[in-house]
């Protein structure tokens, strides 16, 4: 196993951060955390590193426990989101840096530094400052940094934050390109759900410290386990509003929207059944809506039309917001009453606690 | 800023002239003084130049022991300036980046001691001195001159500054505490040393307190108190006694030229005009 958590936790005072977090990483995965700030992400990633000592549970990397190991021992090497290039050396030495300090022989510096500048196109930079670079290539550098110290497990902390959109695509890219290029285990912090769907092979989400769910990224979007990440992951956001059961034939739960007049929309449920009458939280996601007659009436607030696709931002009788994204149409439709309705496979419920019925 | 009217622009130059000249008038009447001749320092003084007379120098530099009191000020003003840069950045690093219990109240117990006038502790010192057998030698004069809290505090603040990211880089480069400090937040932090450098080797060749205190042997004696036997050997002697005092500020004229801008700077930061 690349990175195994047993029961990890993690306490500034009195305060808990990290909350008996177990998982395991297998050897050459890419996983990535993702949450909303404060949700305790860095900080597992840095416990990983050495950089915070854990308050309690055990950290193995590659079947090592290296909970008590200082941070250089660990194999691991990081990817900070300020790069935490040293400006005084130049780009040769920066990512020299740590085979410097092992002592390693001059010909191997010299041949690993080129071999990592290599696949990170950054041969003709190696004479320059950190301060002569642009931002896409600092970053480069500094997973040039990581490279050369050959570890077991590479740890990226919102490693692209700083980077403009176009050259976030084009990085995002590139590590990807890395990781099946190098092989070797993959851990990334971010709070960018698109960036977590796109690298990953499997996603950890966090909130307050707790994993809420682990998984690959479409059985994330496709199956979660709770309104949380239901609504963490994908973008525009999943559409949630309080139903009411008032009929279940035993696959179909009829529902009934509150607060937004009486409008029925149908789920499919396979397990334990509520009660009729029971209230609970449906979650639609935009793609999933349709416009038909007699659908859930919503007010269609602003239509953004950006070409293939458009979001129609709009709001129920009761003034819940309602996103639903449209392909293909590109109608004036500011303003105007629709019906919407859903698939009823496309029509998750979860209970007053935000759990899933399945 | 918006610019003044010619009046006022004109007011202002005059009055900077003016207090410019008052300022270097002492300065230039030292010189004028240690190139004139003795006789005419007493007979006709003036403040205009009238004679190029070295003779003063030449007496100061074979006829006094000038040239050992500038071995022992270069001596001790350079061992000083080290240990001071050396010892305090190792405080500094450790109040600003580890974590160890009593942190808070070593940097309280370093900032109390700012405040603290040297002079409030002449008179233990030299009793530690004398007890330690110290008088006239140079530990004498260095080892009380080795703790300067306001070097300790501005590099602090500097330190401080550093992102905390860069540490724990060079922590997963398997660097330790002190390959940390002399190749990532010394090298980060080189103006800063530079700067304090020097004040502190003009602060420590120009000390003449201490080292009047606890130096009687002629052959010990720093530059400022070596002045003070010119005095004694030829009685008034202005221009012999002045040419002296040339001689003493030359290093520190010449130091302070060569490294103006950064001295400027060091003396913004510790008085707490920059940070």
């Amino acid at each position: 196993m690349g990175v195994r958590l047993k029961n990890v936790r993690k306490s500034f005072g009195t305060t808990q951060v990290v909350h008996d977090v177990s998982m395991d990483i297998p050897t050459g995965g890419f996983a990535v955390f993702v949450g909303p700030s404060g949700c305790g992400k860095s900080t597992l990633l840095r416990m990983i590193a050495g950089l915070e000592e854990t308050s309690g549970g055990q950290i193995e990397i590659e079947d090592r426990d290296v909970t008590t190991v200082e941070p250089a021992k660990r194999g691991v090497a990081m990817v900070f989101q300020s790069y935490a290039l040293y400006p005084h050396l130049s780009v040769f030495e920066n990512m020299a840096f740590s085979l410097r300090l092992a002592r390693a022989p001059k010909a191997e510096v010299t041949r690993t530094v080129g071999e990592a500048a290599r696949i990170l196109q950054l041969e003709e930079h190696l004479d320059k400052k950190p301060s002569q670079l642009s931002g896409g290539q600092r970053q480069r550098v500094a997973i040039g940094r990581a490279i050369v110290r050959q570890p077991k497990v590479f740890l990226f902390d919102e490693p692209l934050s700083n980077l403009d959109a176009e050259l976030r695509v084009q990085m995002r890219l590139e590590l990807t390109r890395l990781h099946r290029k190098i092989g070797a285990t993959m851990i990334y912090v971010t709070h960018d759900q698109v960036e977590a769907m796109t690298l990953a092979d499997k996603i950890f989400v966090l909130r307050d410290g707790i994993v809420q769910q682990a998984g690959s990224p479409l059985e994330l979007y496709d199956d979660p386990d709770n309104r949380f990440v239901a609504g963490f992951i994908g973008s525009p956001a999943m559409n949630f509003f309080p139903v009411k059961v008032t009929a279940d034939d035993g696959t179909y739960l009829t529902l009934t929207t509150l607060g937004a007049g009486n409008h029925g929309i149908r789920s499919v449920l396979k397990g334990a059944r509520p009660e009729i009458g029971t209230e609970l939280v449906a979650g639609i996601r935009p793609e999933h809506f349709e416009l038909v007659d007699g659908g859930l009436p919503v007010r269609i607030e602003v239509a953004e039309e950006l070409g293939d696709v458009s979001y129609l931002y709009s709001r129920m009788e009761d003034n819940t917001e309602v996103i639903v994204e449209r392909h293909g149409s590109r109608d004036l439709l500011d303003g105007k009453m629709v019906g919407l309705s859903a698939q009823p496979e496309h029509v998750l419920i979860f209970d007053r606690s935000g759990q899933r019925l399945r | 800023m918006k610019s003044g009217t010619r009046l006022e622009n004109g007011i202002i130059t005059a009055f900077t002239l003016i207090v410019g000249l008052v300022w270097i008038f002492p300065l230039y009447w030292s010189f004028l003084t240690s190139v004139r001749s003795e006789e005419n320092v007493v007979t006709e003084p003036g403040i205009v130049p009238d004679e190029f007379n070295l003779s003063s120098y030449v007496d100061a530099l074979f006829n006094t022991k000038l040239l050992t009191w500038y071995f022992n000020s270069i001596g001790t003003a350079v061992i000083v300036t080290v240990v001071v840069l050396v010892i305090s950045m190792m405080c500094a690093y450790a109040i600003s980046q580890m974590q160890f219990p009593g942190r808070k109240l070593l940097y309280l117990v370093v900032l109390a001691s700012f405040m603290v006038p040297a002079q409030a502790l002449v008179v233990t010192q030299f009793i530690l001195m004398n007890d330690l057998g110290l008088i006239n030698t140079w530990a004498g004069i260095i080892l009380p001159q080795l703790i300067v809290p306001v070097v300790i505090i501005v590099y602090k603040q500097f330190f401080d500054a550093v992102p905390k990211e860069m540490r724990e880089a060079a922590v997963l480069d398997g660097g330790g505490e002190y390959t940390i400090l002399f190749k990532v937040y010394l090298p980060l932090n080189w103006g800063i040393t530079t700067a304090l450098a020097i004040v502190t080797f003009i602060g420590v060749w120009n000390s003449f307190f201490w080292p009047f205190l606890v130096i009687t042997s002629e052959d010990m004696m720093t530059i400022p108190v070596g002045i003070t036997q010119v005095t004694d050997a030829f009685g008034i002697a202005y221009a012999r006694l002045m040419a002296v005092a040339m001689l003493a500020a030359l290093p520190v004229v010449l130091a302070y030229l060569v490294f103006q801008r950064r001295v400027t700077e060091a003396v913004m930061i510790s008085s707490g005009v920059k940070g």
